[in-house]
């Protein structure tokens, strides 16, 4: 209690030193960038998951090839859970003695329950719910294809429905799935016309939506129940895995942000305890002169700081709680549909990690100044002898590491990070060094002012060296922000132009080919990209039939039992990767296929093992060629299974499509669509727009957070600036004392800070150029970025020169020091 | 009496030959949470080129800051000051600043000695200041006139007070200074150290025929001084031994 007065008179007492604000504002910023970031990251993963549930039309559900027990849909209601029941199956419409193979999906009244379903009626376009019994909806192909329209009737599954309207967009349009033109039916329709009977191709469905607690609830119930054969839980994770894949990046970037923020909050109070712990360095060894026990001594440093610390993280949560709010509530559009209460966690686990900050960059030179002996209120240099605790001094580098650990989330983000990091102060060091001999070489022939500013540099050799790593450290973060992140965030961003194909063709037959493209050409469509398709069946791994093998992961048997799409091509698809064999090339001795790292993991294959496909009357033998690492976040058309041509171009094939056609040109699409009926085409540019509109956020919301870091490393100076300015006064007036004219303290101070401004900031255009490249290739997986090179150098210099002035302002007080200070301090 | 300061020295007409520094009427008085403190009252002193003087008094007695006055470094609330002819209240602080760097040389009592810089480094600095190539060169030649040469790699924190001290005279002496203003430079030091300290002083202030200026309260490191005047709460209360002018 008593230690407790004692820190608080203390702290009263030295609230108005630099440092010890230096250290307050720097664990706010620590704990408001981490806590902004976290909370926002928080929301925005519920947000997307959200956002999921729109595409699947509920917040989870149950797909089964057989009808579900009553009890599960009973549960969900039990729980105050909406329900909606559907099924879907392929089924051939008639009109006009014309037939088309349309893909149904029956539902009730109550779908969606998530997102929306568009309807066209007459000229405007309405949103609406599953049809009434008598009705069914039909997209524009199958309108087009069955020369039908609103109003008409329809012939499915035996009955007449009427034509309600036209079927624009269901909530899961986006998905690949939809091979046919789409029709919208009632449930009870489907059961009475026999369509969802015993041995019909239905697949049932079951959604559900509600609060967030009770589908948890429900959910632990269903995954606690035996499913029947061949059912699975559709959840909002598993269903955007391409969603899921953008928001991944995107919270990468903005933890990578908050990240830098809180290391250069840390260097900030790293310096600025140092410079406390000098200060103090008196104070001290007269209190362990008068008895005081070091472990008090301790005590007192820890109450201290700890009394400014608690105040500094409740503050740092609380502004980071009101700015997460502020900057949601002007995001909240991208994710309207759905409100997402503030999750309070992030913040508080951001003032945790403040304070592991303060403690893991303040400790070290507080336990030192603790180790001061009672001898050193007569000499000083014994209090310079306390080397015991350098090892105290891992201590920063260690909670850099769990905090780079633990916000990245990721070991490889992590491992680049610290990697470079500590790259960049060795370098930042070894050239400050290298300046520093220089310096003392030079000085001695050098223009005066530049002399007398080497000489400064050379003096405080330490110091020099520490800042000029701290400002590098500081310097590499803020360019990584300013710089690299919006140029990595451009290039993930051109990854997805404005151009990318946004709708895809299948069943393109060989001789049709020629005419598609030209017809497509006439239509405004461009981009097109054609890839061979055969259909075909897994039957033998290395000789061994499938269905007599067992294996460990799940999916393997479903995706033996299904249909897989297959494609042949000589060079290797862009957006994919040859982990290990050799890509086949055009014409390999026997024939050879390239499989995915998800075939590999389910199967358990390598490269050289044989397997063999059914397609159509025949079987190909294969040997595993290479394995590749597809990004399926690319939106091309990719292949978990690519064959080499020579030996594959004769297996039955169709062919699949790619193109770009800008928005505006569905009558053109209509006219293709009709001399095309037999091809289905499919649009994907919801999903796209959603990941565009996840990009754009995200850049908006890195840019927020960037202004964090600008502040910190504005710290980081001030606080480099404030850890000598008290030698530099007394040099000051003791140069001022023998003469030196202010001019000449000026010229010197801005040789000495332009110099410390371009070690650097070369070190740290540098370690970014390389660091971004890194993490552009190892995490963002943007293939071939390029670093600005020349603005980072521009933003080198203008570092320099910024610390030069920066430099000069902070000691513009330095240089009117009055001479007298000197035989005052006597 | 001490109103009578500038009759007990003499007539304090500035640039009279041989006149090096020469103080009329000086006053100096700062603000205080009580209001107006005086520090000095109209003190009046002349001292000639070569001339040896000292400034003796208690504790706040307004010593440093007279000595202060005097070398530049602060300028009276009023009063007229003039160093080798140069009045220092008319001139701003760069001029001051030549002229100390021109003319002046300090040793204080806390030998304010950079303690980043080497023994070597600390006595380059003047000479730094006024852009010399010779700075390495004659700076040895101080530090062996001060018996230190074997310790010019020091670092002030690896010396002893008292060499220190002899660094702080050598730093001093290097640019040969017309006037050397010592504040206290015994201070610190123990008797044995400090005779040896002021011997020092005194025997550069005669090799170099260097007019010194001290500040201190020892009487028996004044007495060694050729004039003295004695500061009570700023004024003067005991003029000097000798009459530095002839009337």
């Amino acid at each position: 209690m008593r230690l407790l007065t004692l820190s608080l008179r203390s702290l009263r007492r030295e609230w108005h030193l630099p440092e010890l604000r230096t250290l307050g504002a720097s664990l706010v910023l620590a704990v408001v960038a981490l806590g902004v970031v976290a909370t926002l990251a928080a929301r925005m993963e519920r947000g997307v998951l959200a956002s999921a549930a729109e595409l699947i039309g509920g917040d989870i559900g149950i797909s089964s090839p057989q009808t579900l027990p009553a009890n599960f849909a009973a549960q969900a209601r039990d729980r105050g859970l909406q329900v909606t029941d559907g099924a879907s199956f392929p089924s051939v419409a008639f009109a006009h003695e014309q037939s088309q193979l349309l893909d149904v999906l029956a539902t009730d009244n109550a779908y969606p329950l998530r997102g929306s379903m568009e309807l066209a009626r007459g000229s405007g376009t309405v949103v609406g719910h599953g049809p009434a019994p008598g009705t069914v909806y039909l997209d524009h192909r199958a309108l087009v294809a069955l020369n039908l329209k609103v109003g008409d009737s329809v012939q499915l599954g035996g009955r007449d429905l009427r034509i309600g309207a036209e079927l624009v967009r269901l909530p899961d349009g986006g998905e690949l799935v939809a091979m046919a033109p789409r029709a919208l039916m009632n449930i009870g329709d489907a059961e009475q016309a026999g369509l969802l009977g015993v041995g019909s191709r239905a697949r049932h469905r079951l959604l559900v939506a509600g609060q967030p607690s009770p589908v948890q609830s429900w959910r632990a119930w269903v995954e606690a129940q035996t499913l029947p054969q061949g059912a699975e839980l559709i959840t909002p994770e598993q269903t955007q895995e391409r969603m899921r894949s953008a928001f991944d990046r995107a919270s990468a970037f903005l933890r990578l942000t908050a990240l830098l923020s809180a290391l250069l909050a840390g260097v900030a109070i790293a310096l600025a305890a140092q410079r406390y712990a000098r200060r103090k360095t008196n104070e001290v060894a007269l209190l362990r002169a008068l008895g005081t026990p070091r472990r008090q001594v301790l005590g007192l440093l820890v109450g201290t700081l700890g009394l400014l610390a608690v105040p500094s993280v409740l503050a740092g949560g609380l502004i980071a709680l009101g700015l997460a709010q502020l900057t949601w509530s002007f995001a909240s559009q991208l994710f309207a549909a759905i409100p997402t209460t503030m999750p309070l966690g992030p913040a508080v686990a951001a003032a945790v990690m403040g304070l592991a900050v303060l403690a893991g960059f303040a400790l070290p030179p507080l336990a030192r100044l603790a180790e001061v002996p009672p001898v050193a209120v007569f000499r000083e240099s014994a209090a310079r002898r306390v080397r015991r605790f350098d090892a105290l001094y891992l201590v920063p580098a260690l909670v850099a590491l769990v905090l780079i650990w633990s916000q990245s989330g990721s070991a490889k983000l992590a491992g680049i990070l610290a990697v470079s990091l500590v790259g960049v102060a060795v370098v930042a060091a070894l050239l400050s060094a290298l300046m520093l001999w220089i310096a003392r070489r030079v000085a001695p022939g050098a223009h005066p002012a530049l002399r007398l500013g080497l000489a400064a540099l050379a003096r405080r050799r330490g110091m020099s060296l520490l800042q000029a790593t701290a400002l590098s450290l500081g310097l590499v973060a803020l360019l990584l922000l300013a710089i690299v992140a919006p140029a990595l965030l451009q290039g993930w961003r051109s990854e997805l132009p404005a151009d990318t194909p946004n709708w895809f063709v299948l069943n393109l037959q060989d001789d049709q080919r020629d005419g598609f493209q030209q017809a497509l050409a006439r239509s405004g469509g461009e981009k097109l990209n054609m890839l061979p398709l055969a259909v075909g069946k897994l039957t033998a791994i290395n000789d061994q039939p499938i269905d007599q093998m067992h294996f460990k992961d799940e999916r393997a048997k479903d995706w033996s039992d299904r249909q897989l799409r297959l494609s042949w091509a000589a060079e290797l698809p862009p957006s994919n990767e040859v982990i290990a064999g050799q890509w086949h090339g055009d014409h390999p001795a026997q024939a050879e296929v390239s499989i995915d790292t998800m075939w590999r993991d389910m199967y358990g294959l390598k490269v050289g093992d044989m397997m063999r496909f059914n397609v159509g009357e025949g079987s190909i033998d294969a040997r595993v060629g290479s394995i590749r690492k597809v990004d399926w976040t690319s939106f091309r058309v990719n292949f978990f299974l690519v064959f080499d041509p020579a030996h594959a171009a004769s297996l039955p094939h169709t062919w699949i499509a790619s193109f770009y056609l800008p928005r505006g040109h569905t009558e053109s699409l209509a006219q293709l669509s009709r001399e095309y009926s037999n091809l289905s085409l499919i649009d994907v540019d919801a999903m796209l727009d959603r990941v565009r509109e996840i990009v754009n956020q995200v850049s908006g919301a890195v840019r927020w957070v960037l202004g964090f870091s600008l502040l910190a490393g504005a710290l980081v100076l001030a606080a480099a600036l404030a850890s000598s300015a008290q030698e530099r006064r007394h040099e000051a007036a003791l140069l001022r004392t023998l003469g030196a004219r202010r001019t000449q303290l000026r010229m010197a101070a801005a040789c000495e800070f332009a110099l410390l401004g371009l070690v650097a900031g070369l070190t740290a255009a540098f370690g970014a150029a390389g660091t971004g490249m890194w993490l552009g290739h190892a995490i963002f997986h943007i293939e071939h970025f390029v670093p600005p090179l020349g603005a980072l150098l521009l933003a080198a210099l203008a570092a320099a020169i910024v610390v030069m002035l920066l430099g000069l302002a902070g000691t513009a007080r330095v240089s009117r020091t009055s001479p007298m200070r000197l035989l005052r301090e006597s | 009496m001490s109103g009578n300061a500038s009759a007990l020295s003499g007539n304090p007409s500035s640039g009279a030959k041989g006149v090096l520094l020469d103080a009329v009427d000086v006053s100096k008085s700062v603000q205080g949470p009580e209001g107006q403190l005086d520090i000095l009252t109209a003190v009046s002193l002349q001292v000639r080129e070569g001339e040896s003087f000292a400034i003796v008094g208690a504790s706040g007695s307004g010593k440093t800051t007279l000595l202060g006055l005097l070398a530049g470094l602060d300028t009276p609330s009023s009063g007229h000051i003039a160093l080798d002819g140069n009045a220092l209240e008319r001139i701003d602080e760069e001029a001051r600043a030549d002229l100390r760097r021109r003319l002046v040389g300090f040793v204080f009592q806390s030998f304010h000695l950079l303690p980043a810089l080497t023994a070597e480094e600390n006595v380059m600095l003047p000479l730094e200041l006024e852009g010399r190539d010779d700075a390495r060169a004659r700076a040895r030649e101080a530090l062996e006139a001060v018996e230190l040469s074997a310790r010019r790699r020091h670092y002030p924190a690896q010396l002893s007070g008292g060499e220190q001290q002899r660094v702080a005279i050598a730093r001093a002496f290097v640019h040969s200074p017309r006037l050397l203003f010592a504040d206290e430079p015994t201070g610190n030091l123990d008797q044995r150290t400090g005779q040896h300290v002021s011997d020092l002083l005194f025997s550069l202030n005669h090799d170099h025929r260097t007019t010194l200026i001290l500040v201190t309260h020892d009487p028996k490191l004044a007495a060694r001084c050729a004039r003295q005047i004695t500061l009570d709460s700023g004024r003067v209360v005991l003029a000097p031994r000798a009459p530095a002018v002839a009337p």
